[in-house]
């Protein structure tokens, strides 16, 4: 029963972060299978159906790039950036018991689960590509250092816009709701479906506001040989982004905008 | 030790700020147990929250000296969708212990919940009871100073209630306690002074029997 001895801030933070990591992923899959067929059903009906769909022109669809590939490449990155931003405004309300050990900060919180999906959604798409490889797609990524990078980015881009939605949904009551419906919007504009190429110049430009569309054809750009970017795309703008949204982001959270809505 | 100066605790609902505390002051002296009693809703659940660092004042000081439990209670600190395997583990790895220690800590709650089966299974499906069984030991694995108790000790059958406080007894060589309870009866056999909460103030009683006659007075239940 001796007591655990004394740690350094930095020691505590690494422990709790850790624990939740596990937390999440033993939450997850622990003791039902359900929970990883869902993971799973999910990115594939994403690539499966505008397959069925479109399949009859997919050759036609993006010039020179074989549609599939096109797909998981673009949905990549999206799921990654709703799913991340999602649970980080959800987790403000799921997690309040957590936080009943004075160890355990929110900001960990947030971070434990963005490292899990993170985790969860790259060996989903390790599957999904495996599964393409095997009819015979040409499916690996032509600069994976660079496309990991995109990843980082979007995952980073993420966590500052989901604290930042937190907060909003703390202070308007109603915004967690609007919050979720938006996303369905978001995918449309977002390329994730349709080559930019296919759209006029006037309403290109305007898409190109949205950061969810760079990162979608970044994510093309380094991974999809043959991909033609929208002229607009740009990597500083992202960058910007990321870097105002994770700032502002924090700043709310450590002001503590960042409370449970009470009922 | 635990001192709060001046402090001030408010919430904001959707029908505006409700301040639990104004302006609020209290010492507790070193190596004294502490009953904080007072009517639902008097904010003794706030303060423990605040004394246990889970939760921050809107202004004033908190200071405390020696290792403070988390506050164990009824709700929250248990997740629902894990074992109480799970979550002993999981307070485990926040508290820093790994390996042989975590286990002798998984043993150790386990024979003390003496929940059987249940042990492995996921805490939602858990009676009350159970859950009270299961924080209650999970808190007592560990050494603290301070243990923070909110109601638990008040719940299961005869014979829980027994072993909890003959383990609690032992521990109390040691350590103290500060022990929300509606049970006057437990106040009064577990705690050296009672801090009485009563519309957003703290009035400290060294004698025990003093206090709950003020708590009768002040509305509260016998």
């Amino acid at each position: 029963m001796s007591p655990p001895a004394t740690r350094s801030a930095f020691k505590i933070q690494r422990d709790v972060i850790y624990a939740l990591l596990l937390r999440e992923l033993s939450s997850r899959f622990g003791k039902s299978r359900g929970g990883f067929i869902w993971v799973l059903v999910e990115p594939i009906a994403h690539v499966l159906v505008p397959m069925a769909i479109f399949g009859y022109i997919r050759n036609r669809m993006v010039p020179g790039v074989e549609f599939p590939v096109f797909l998981v490449y673009g949905i990549l990155p999206f799921l990654l950036f709703k799913a991340i931003c999602l649970q980080i405004v959800n987790g403000v309300n799921s997690s309040q018991g957590l936080l009943s050990y004075r160890q355990v900060h929110l900001l960990d919180v947030f971070v434990a689960k963005a490292m899990a999906y993170a985790v969860i959604q790259a060996v989903v798409f390790a599957l999904v590509l495996t599964g393409l490889a095997l009819f015979g797609f040409d499916v690996l990524p032509g600069r994976p250092v660079e496309f990991a990078g995109v990843l980082a980015l979007t995952v980073i881009l993420a966590f500052g816009v989901g604290l930042v939605l937190a907060a909003l949904a703390s202070l308007i009551p109603d915004a967690r709701s609007i919050i979720t419906v938006m996303f369905m919007p978001l995918y449309f504009v977002s390329g994730v479906l349709f080559p930019t190429s296919r759209f006029p110049d006037e309403v290109v430009r305007w898409m190109a506001v949205n950061p969810v569309l760079h990162l979608v054809e970044l994510s093309r750009v380094t991974a999809v040989h043959g991909f033609e970017p929208m002229k607009y795309l740009s990597l500083n703008y992202v960058l910007v982004l990321v870097l105002v949204t994770t700032i502002i982001g924090l700043m709310l959270y450590r002001l503590r905008y960042l409370t449970r809505v009470t009922p | 030790m635990i001192r709060l100066e001046d402090v001030t605790k408010s919430y904001m609902t959707l029908n505006g700020r409700y301040v639990v505390f104004r302006n609020l002051s209290l010492d507790v002296p070193e190596g004294v147990n502490v009953g904080l009693i007072g009517r639902n809703g008097a904010g003794k659940s706030t303060l423990m929250r605040l004394v246990s660092a889970v939760d921050l004042p809107d202004s004033g000081r908190i200071v405390t000296k020696g290792r403070l439990s988390w506050p164990v209670g009824l709700k929250g600190g248990m997740q629902k969708n894990l074992t109480g395997r799970d979550n002993v583990k999981f307070v485990c790895r926040i508290q820093g212990v790994r390996r042989s220690g975590m286990q002798e800590k998984i043993d150790y709650v386990r024979e003390f919940a003496d929940i059987g089966d249940h042990f492995d299974k996921p805490v939602s499906t858990y009676s009350s009871g159970m859950q009270a069984r299961l924080a209650f030991g999970t808190s007592m694995a560990f050494d603290f100073d301070y243990y923070l108790i909110d109601e638990v000790m008040a719940v299961g059958d005869a014979e829980f209630k027994s072993k909890s406080r003959k383990v609690f007894r032992e521990r109390m060589q040691n350590s103290k306690i500060v022990l929300v309870s509606h049970n006057m009866k437990l106040i009064r056999r577990m705690c050296d002074m009672v801090v009485l909460l009563d519309q957003g103030r703290a009035k400290t009683y060294k004698n025990v029997d003093k206090g709950i006659a003020a708590y009768k007075r002040a509305g509260g239940e016998p």
